[in-house]
């Protein structure tokens, strides 16, 4: 009997072993191995908030617009030109002979049924506040879209870039739910499998209209842990990962089988303040307390010897990628006395009480450091700061959004790969939006009127004013702008993208 | 052998609807999941029509009957971070979970039998207590180390297996080994005892007398009696060891329950937490179960007892 | 379920020792055999006091930061100073200073949580094992959800709703820890329940609770005293594993188990930073074992564990 109990044990723990999937068809020769921390919610780009949403979108989808990362400006792709044909329309020509992955030629009326879908209030589609400008799409011919803007709408070109084109005949036939876990689009790769949380399979579209990608396959696995991550890379399991800790680069490159790559972003990095004191009451509603913060930390001494250098000191939340930036407006530099003078001023003699919720280091990958050596540099000040670590990024968010993250948290911004002010300014600086805690309708006028013009002259000049006043303002805690780090293993040759957006049909396999 | 059969399954189906309503009852104190769920600019209808459609107005313990209604039917609704069935999302990661507690329960037994074996036969030398040392050390090394240590000297520096992932038998080992350690210390401790008490009663010494040789002795009652006792302990571990498994899954990218269960606790995603719980509890008291019924047929001190 | 008791009679044989001839010899060659279990003790001794002296002992506070010097090397290392032996962790601050503070905390939630589960399961315990039937029953299936209802669960949930501090985590984990005390304790309080003293006294019309208290309880000292000492060293564990999640005490104050967790991802290259703890948890908790196991020996070698 004991025998038999014994013999079935190891007889199951055979069989186990017996019923896990047999390795795939598929040589490590021709796949691509990619690696994310978290996996993408669905693969609806338009109805996901996360960036890994958007990273994987461009291999599926094609958008009409995108960047040239070398010259950083925007340029065809669905789309083959444009023009404003007065303050409120614009007149797009679509390109000949794109095909969906199931067959179905790209025309205009799939532009069409993309926006109205994403601009139809009722979906409730994550990217509708991007672009809410757009009035209406209007079908000229197969070959010819007319956007109607409600207002002029400088941003136009640049928002190209953030939408990606879906098939008019899978939103008709099969559906919102389909579309989570399907996607059809005209993109260089195809989703084969979605394991969900654990990969995702991608295999080369052999019709695609443009530059065919080297790599037959992608593979992109979700790998929780950094520290499993980076030895991934380094053992050959995985051919480039991104948000390398700067801590760990030297790691990296003195492998001898990977490097590391890095690139400004616009991803800026800045503490938020409760100025609008959305959560109540607290200190951070007096200019002087503000102030006496961004006076306390030593921000350069930070990006020095915490980032390794790798991090682009600013002035306020623009960053110097974006149109509008202002090269002239010189950042706070540390000055504990004057700090110490201005919270005694403002009826704070012997310190001041403020929480700080901080979160995980998915987006900005030093932010623990970083943050440990603020808040010493704050308590040097006066600053007692109450720490409140905050696990997990969608309950952070959330807890943002609403209104519940005073007096101080930790913020980021993509821009959604904008470069331009106004990306910034609107969601994170206007009063009332969900992502931003300051309110001042002096800096409200500002925006209204970069955004209402097509004069890139004048958009400037009032950028400039926005500046000097979140500045002098001291409307949060101003850091820097990030350096994205990425891993890529010698196999590969690969160019750090400066927009944030991982393009693996870019990469080729390494010359010997 | 029927009575006790049946006074397991109630006990058994009394501890599942405990936990499912522990778990229903913590779920709802932890707070409100309708604010992940919304997007921007969601107002007070919203907020409204979300709590109708999610059935939050209704009183506790009418949610917790209306779950419970549809659990039994295999209905754990959808869930609310993906809007896929809650069911389908767990039962696709309950196999690489219970492989890997499988496959740790079967390190744990690698290490500590031999171990414990031998600890046994040579008692109080040396040998045992060092054996003791060890055993113990595994349990005393935080998982999550001895996981990126694993990682780092057999991957990274020697390249002999993958870092992590799932899919081979080489991906299997280290995470094994990783949660095997975690069980070897009461496993070895069980062997040996089990084997020094089999080593001096009469049947041992019988075979002894009849000039059986020495390793037939230890290999054939030896061994067996050290089994059952170690198998009893075990079915309890399963539910322990679910524990390090949420560590060793995060650390090797393993696709298991574990992860899933946790992330879904963060993103306050119910059905899903809910359905992870019970399925597990399920499993773990089944498998107890199973070793009740057995030891119970092959023990009758077992089950006559109070 | 029985599958309990099955676990019980097989632990009880495993703990159990041999026992040897004469009565002398006896005593001197067990205190012999208990040698590791004293070395032990000793080492445990040495830690806690290192600890306890740590205002004395640290030669920088633990929280003070130094951007200028992170990531140095302990001393002995090539770029390893004096001034900081065991070097420093990401962001300039001692490690020495913070291992020996960072003990403090650890061996404080260790024995707090302990004290706290240790009471509740007692009490539940005694009262299972003593009162029997409904109440056992009651207690029994409790002890079984407890069991089976996974940690993680109940310590995210609860810290996700009070907020992640020490006192908190201290709070779950004394909750969560219970079960073990009561299956024991409740195993030992039925055994004692038909002993003649107790059923003297009942029969003398003494109350309940000067039986359970007066009569029962101070011979369950030795088992509990083991128990104890053995979860101490759980409890430390799984402060490392609450802190790999993020759940545990939160930074800056060092424990072992958040520095473990703050230097994971430094394991490749600034290795001390999560060394020195790791190593401070093991050894402490190996001891911990050792030396309880060795008093389960030396107080009651019978007990049932």
């Amino acid at each position: 009997m004991r025998r038999i109990l014994a013999v079935s044990f190891a007889l199951l723990f055979v069989v186990g072993l017996g019923l896990v999937p047999a390795v795939s068809a598929q040589t490590r020769e021709e796949t691509l191995i990619y690696s994310l921390q978290s996996d993408i919610d669905n693969w609806d780009p338009p109805n996901s908030v996360l960036r890994e949403a958007i990273i994987l979108g461009y291999h599926v989808f094609d958008h009409l617009a995108v960047r040239d990362l070398k010259t950083r400006k925007v340029g065809p792709n669905l789309a083959l030109s444009w023009k404003p044909i007065d303050d409120t329309t614009w007149e797009v020509k679509l390109r000949q002979g794109v095909k969906f992955h199931d067959g179905t030629p790209f025309t205009a009326k799939d532009v069409k049924a993309t926006f109205d879908r994403v601009l139809d209030p009722a979906k409730k589609m994550t990217a509708r506040g991007n672009h809410a400008k757009i009035k209406t799409v209007e079908i000229v011919d197969d070959h010819t879209v007319r956007f109607k803007t409600d207002g002029p709408y400088p941003l136009f070109v640049e928002r190209l870039t953030a939408q990606v084109m879906q098939s008019e005949k899978v939103i008709r036939e099969k559906g919102h739910e389909f579309m989570q876990e399907n996607p059809i689009g005209t993109g260089p790769y195809k989703l084969v499998k979605w394991s969900r949380k654990q990969e995702h399979l991608l295999v080369r579209n052999d019709d695609y209209w443009g530059a065919k990608p080297a790599f037959k396959y992608v593979k992109v696995r979700i790998i929780p842990e950094k520290a499993t991550e980076i030895a991934e890379l380094l053992s050959g399991g995985v051919d480039i990962i991104k948000a390398i800790p700067p801590d760990q680069m030297d790691v990296i490159n003195k492998s001898g089988s990977a490097r590391t790559a890095t690139s400004p972003i616009l991803r800026t990095a800045m503490l938020q303040l409760d100025q609008a004191a959305r959560s109540g009451p607290n200190p951070f509603t007096d200019k002087r307390v503000r102030q006496a913060a961004n006076l306390a930390v030593d921000t350069d001494a930070i990006i020095k010897h915490v980032l390794n250098g790798l991090g682009d000191r600013v002035a306020t939340g623009i960053n110097p990628m974006a149109f509008g930036w202002d090269a002239n407006l010189k950042p706070y530099k540390q000055d504990l006395a004057q700090a110490k003078k201005l919270l005694a001023e403002a009826g704070f003699p012997n310190g001041v009480d403020i929480v700080f919720h901080e979160g995980p280091p998915i987006v900005e990958p030093a932010i623990q450091q970083t943050n440990d050596a603020i808040v010493a540099d704050m308590a040097k000040a006066g600053f007692r700061v109450k720490r409140n670590f905050i696990g997990d990024n969608t309950v952070l968010v959330a807890r943002i959004k609403d209104g519940k993250a005073g007096s101080m948290f930790n913020w980021s911004w993509g821009y959604y790969s904008v470069f331009d002010a106004d990306a910034i300014l609107h969601d994170v600086f206007k009063c009332g939006e969900n992502y931003s805690y300051y309110c001042n309708p002096a800096l409200d006028d500002l925006i209204f009127q970069g955004r209402s013009t097509l004069d890139a002259k004048k958009r400037a000049e009032t950028y400039v004013k926005a500046q000097q006043l979140l500045f002098d303002d001291a409307a949060y805690l101003y850091k820097w702008g990030l350096r994205g780090v990425w891993g890529i293993s010698n196999r590969v040759e690969y160019q750090a993208p400066a927009d944030e957006v991982d393009r693996m049909f870019t990469v080729t396999l390494r010359k010997k | 052998m029927k009575r006790y059969a049946l006074r397991q399954l109630v006990q058994l189906a009394v501890v599942i609807v405990g936990i499912s309503m522990l778990a229903f009852a913590i779920l709802h104190v932890i707070g409100d999941p309708v604010t992940l769920l919304l997007p921007q600019n969601a107002g007070k209808e919203e907020y409204a029509r979300y709590y109708k459609l999610l059935g939050l107005d209704q009183p506790v313990y009418v949610q917790y009957w209306k779950f419970a209604s549809r659990a039994v039917q295999g209905d754990f609704g959808k869930s609310w971070y993906t809007d896929t069935p809650a069911f389908k999302l767990v039962i696709e990661r309950m196999p690489p979970t219970l492989y890997l507690t499988f496959a740790g329960l079967g390190m744990a037994l690698l290490i500590s039998l031999p171990m414990g074996i031998l600890a046994a036969l040579k008692r109080h030398s040396l040998v045992d207590n060092l054996c003791t040392v060890v055993a113990v050390a595994g349990q005393a090394m935080p998982l999550f180390w001895l996981g990126i240590m694993l990682i780092i000297i057999f991957a990274v520096r020697l390249k002999m297996l993958p870092a992590s992932g799932y899919g081979t038998w080489q991906h299997f080992l280290m995470p094994a080994f990783t949660l095997g350690a975690f069980l070897a210390p009461i496993t070895m401790r069980l062997v040996r005892s089990g084997v020094i008490e089999v080593m001096s009663t009469d049947y041992i010494k019988t075979a002894r007398a009849k000039g059986v040789a020495e390793w037939m002795v230890v290999a054939k009652h030896a061994f067996r009696n050290a089994c059952i006792p170690v198998i009893t302990v075990l079915g309890l571990q399963f539910g322990q060891l679910l524990g390090g498994a949420v560590v060793t899954e995060t650390v090797f990218a393993w696709p298991g329950v574990a992860t899933l269960t946790v992330d879904s606790i963060r993103n306050q995603d119910f059905p899903v937490v809910q359905c992870a719980v019970v399925l597990l509890a399920l499993i773990i008291v089944a498998i107890n179960f199973v070793v009740d019924m057995v030891v119970g047929y092959i023990d009758p001190r077992i089950r006559v007892g109070t | 379920m029985s599958a309990v008791r099955a676990g019980d009679v097989a632990l009880e044989r495993a703990n159990a020792p041999i026992t040897g001839p004469t009565a002398g010899r006896r005593s001197l060659r067990r205190l012999w055999r208990l040698k590791w279990g004293l070395a032990a003790a000793l080492v445990l001794l040495l830690i806690v006091l290192v600890t306890l002296a740590a205002p004395w002992l640290a030669p920088y506070s633990p929280v003070e930061v130094d951007i200028q010097h992170r990531l140095g090397p302990p001393a002995w290392m090539e770029g390893g100073k004096t001034d900081h032996w065991l070097g420093t962790d990401q962001i300039g601050r001692d490690l020495l200073s913070r291992m020996i503070y960072g003990g403090r905390v650890s061996l404080l939630i260790g024995v707090t949580a302990v004290a706290i589960s240790s009471t509740i399961g007692v009490l539940l315990g005694l009262a299972a094992g003593y009162f029997g039937a409904k109440i056992d029953w009651i207690i029994m299936t409790l002890i079984n959800v407890m069991l089976t209802f996974p940690f993680v669960l109940l310590a995210l949930a609860v810290i996700a709703v009070l907020g992640a501090s020490l006192i908190n985590m201290i709070f779950v984990l004394g909750v969560a820890g219970w079960p073990i005390y009561a299956r024991v304790i409740r195993a030992e309080t039925m055994a004692l329940r038909e002993r003649e003293f107790v059923v003297a006294g009942r029969a003398l019309g003494m109350s309940h609770a000067r039986i359970i208290f007066g009569q029962i309880l101070p011979n369950l000292v030795s088992a509990i005293t083991v128990v104890a000492t053995l979860q101490i060293a759980q409890v430390i564990i799984l402060e490392s594993f609450l802190s790999f999640l993020g759940l545990g005490v939160q930074p800056p104050t060092p424990a072992w188990g958040n520095m473990l967790g703050e230097g994971r991802v430094y394991m490749l290259n600034s290795w001390w930073i999560a060394a020195f703890p790791g190593a401070a948890i093991f050894i402490t908790t190996l001891v911990i074992n050792l030396m309880g196991n060795a008093l389960r020996d030396w107080l009651d070698p019978h007990m049932k564990l």
